[in-house]
């Protein structure tokens, strides 16, 4: 009992207590916003519970999500997506950022021009990219034309391929020179003499980038990977802009079908338990990632 | 010969440059040209690339429609309100993880980490209900502590790696001089941290600004609507075919890009640094 209460003393005498007081209104908020709801998520996913109640009903939201044909394809729509975008945005990135480390000039301008597609509102990127998709004349199909691709009207989104694709493509815009600008920071950092030396031992620029630059850069990349592929598994704003998950089903990401579920049609259980698939996707994701990221840095 | 090689290979990387450069800028250049355009021009097949008479009637026509003042001030008290609460309340956490050794530190620290990972989505669902509960749906206060919850793990880890380069021994004189840890905190380490202070604030405020889909959940008054909500309900399938909205559309979406352009001329550098920075020490 001496012992409890002296270690109770400890934790809060005035030295450490200043502590608490600064850390814990920002630390609970947090967790209120995050650790309880996920805990209800899971609670919520047991039960049929809608907008007028329910009750529970253990795993058998589950046994039908197994055989859900929408959220099967969701789900394999959602990993295509995520993988298309992470490595897309992680390739074209370090492509950008390897021409601006090339000490151009117009620094100011490419600056600003990088941060445009950063600063847009994903709902905003949706936007700009409806005009460019325009199906009846838009720019795209006038530009193709001017180019050369022959007359045939694209479907940019009506058709479910071509919708997927364009999904994609605004995605990786709006990402890719976010990419670049930490790609851009990791080169910089990069120790000179490593490249200096391999060119005084005659290797030529592609030769540099392959066999030092490009393993020197591994653990920027995969942090890239890491951060980019959390973020598009979780994809809801730019897509339900666009296409609102259509045609049909084709470019209804997981984050869309919970929404679906859960706020359209107001099934909170059936919706929860759609959210936890998401939730173990993008755990399965960062463990993956976060594994690959510690292992490149031990080496 | 070498001169001629390396003349050709920087204008082949000029070349390369702007056709990036281009690729980058072209959807908000097309945009901003499409909200120039008269009713008449923004029908035309094909579209004219910039607008061939430009007019700026569009501009008092959407304002009028969206009632944009009220939605600015909105978006402009969510994203600052919620962005300066993070910022502050990120800052008393960042100071103790940095000047602290108590119990609980590692686990908290991971935790806020850690809850980066969460998808809005999974969370959302939850606050909805807790909200219906509460009655806190359609309040500005329910929406600024959303996003201020949001924002905390960026503003703490942002200001922690700044605080941690601040010489300890400025505490240590503080403290001689009889000042208490939130006195030191907000006299002396946040002034000297300012530069990550803003760029804490400035990060947070552009993500407020853009943030729809709790806003869009949460809320369904006019009173609490914000520029990117409102965005939603012209957008995109509404329009009507025979006569395109596209020039509305447009003009909407500048409404929303418009105020950001002068903060990302202003700060860009700030803002590098601040979107490395998360980056690196994230």
């Amino acid at each position: 009992m001496p012992m409890a209460q002296s270690r109770l003393q400890s934790i809060f005498s005035s030295r450490y207590a200043v502590f608490y007081v600064l850390v814990l209104p920002a630390f609970l908020l947090r967790m209120i916003y995050t650790v309880i709801p996920i805990i209800q998520t899971v609670l919520i996913s047991f039960t049929n519970r809608t907008i007028l109640g329910g009750q529970y009903i253990g795993l058998r939201n589950y046994e039908v999500l197994a055989k859900d044909s929408t959220l099967i394809g969701s789900l394999g729509w959602t990993l295509l997506y995520t993988a298309t975008a992470a490595v897309g945005e992680t390739v074209i990135g370090l492509g950008i950022a390897i021409l601006l480390m090339q000490n151009l000039r117009l620094r100011w301008l490419s600056n600003f021009i990088m941060l445009l597609p950063w600063v847009v509102a994903p709902m905003l990127a949706a936007v700009a990219f409806q005009i460019l998709y325009f199906e009846d004349g838009g720019i795209l199909h006038a530009i193709l034309q001017e180019l050369g691709f022959g007359n045939a009207a694209v479907r940019w989104l009506s058709d479910a391929e071509t919708a997927r694709f364009s999904t994609i493509v605004m995605t990786v815009w709006k990402n890719v020179s976010w990419v670049a600008l930490i790609f851009m920071a990791a080169i910089g950092s990069l120790s000179k003499e490593v490249l200096e030396a391999a060119a005084v031992d005659g290797a030529n620029t592609l030769q540099r980038f392959w066999y030092v630059t490009l393993p020197l850069l591994k653990p920027a990349i995969y942090l890239v990977l890491l951060l980019r592929a959390m973020a598009e598994v979780q994809t809801f704003e730019q897509i339900y802009g666009l296409t609102r998950g259509g045609p049909g089903s084709a470019t209804k990401t997981l984050a869309l079908y919970t929404f679906e579920r859960f706020f359209q049609q107001l099934r909170y259980g059936y919706g929860s338990a759609v959210n936890i698939v998401l939730l173990l996707l993008t755990i399965v994701i960062g463990a993956i990632f976060a594994w690959l990221l510690y292992r490149s840095r031990e080496i | 010969m070498i001169h001629q090689r390396r003349r050709l290979r920087n204008t082949m990387l000029y070349a390369l440059l702007a056709a990036v450069l281009l690729g980058l800028v072209f959807p908000v250049l097309f945009m901003a040209f499409t909200s120039l355009k008269s009713v008449n021009e923004v029908n035309r097949i094909p579209p004219t690339p910039w607008p061939r008479y430009p007019t700026l009637e569009n501009y008092p026509f959407m304002a009028r429609a969206w009632d944009f003042w009220l939605t600015l001030r909105n978006t402009i008290f969510l994203a600052g309100g919620s962005g300066l609460a993070a910022t502050v309340l990120g800052a008393m956490a960042a100071y103790a993880f940095s000047r602290g050794a108590f119990r609980g530190q590692t686990l908290m620290y991971s935790l806020l980490v850690a809850s980066m990972a969460v998808p809005a989505m999974v969370t959302l669902g939850p606050i909805f209900i807790a909200y219906l509960q509460f009655n806190l749906l359609d309040t500005h206060i329910g929406l600024i502590l959303v996003f201020t919850a949001g924002g905390m793990p960026l503003a703490t880890l942002l200001q922690f790696a700044y605080f941690n380069a601040i010489p300890r021994e400025l505490d240590d004189a503080a403290a001689i001089d009889g000042a208490g840890r939130f006195t030191t905190l907000f006299r002396i380490i946040m002034p000297i941290a300012m530069p990550g202070v803003f760029v804490s604030f400035l990060l947070l405020f552009i993500a407020g600004w853009n943030e729809f889909l709790f806003v869009f959940t949460l809320s369904t008054s006019p009173d609490t609507q914000v520029l990117t909500t409102k965005l939603y309900t012209i957008a995109p399938r509404e329009a009507d075919y025979n006569s395109s909205n596209l020039d509305l559309v447009a003009t909407a979406g500048m409404f929303v890009l418009l105020p950001l352009v002068p903060l990302l001329m202003l700060t860009q550098r700030q803002l590098v640094e601040g979107i490395t920075f998360c980056a690196v020490h994230g």
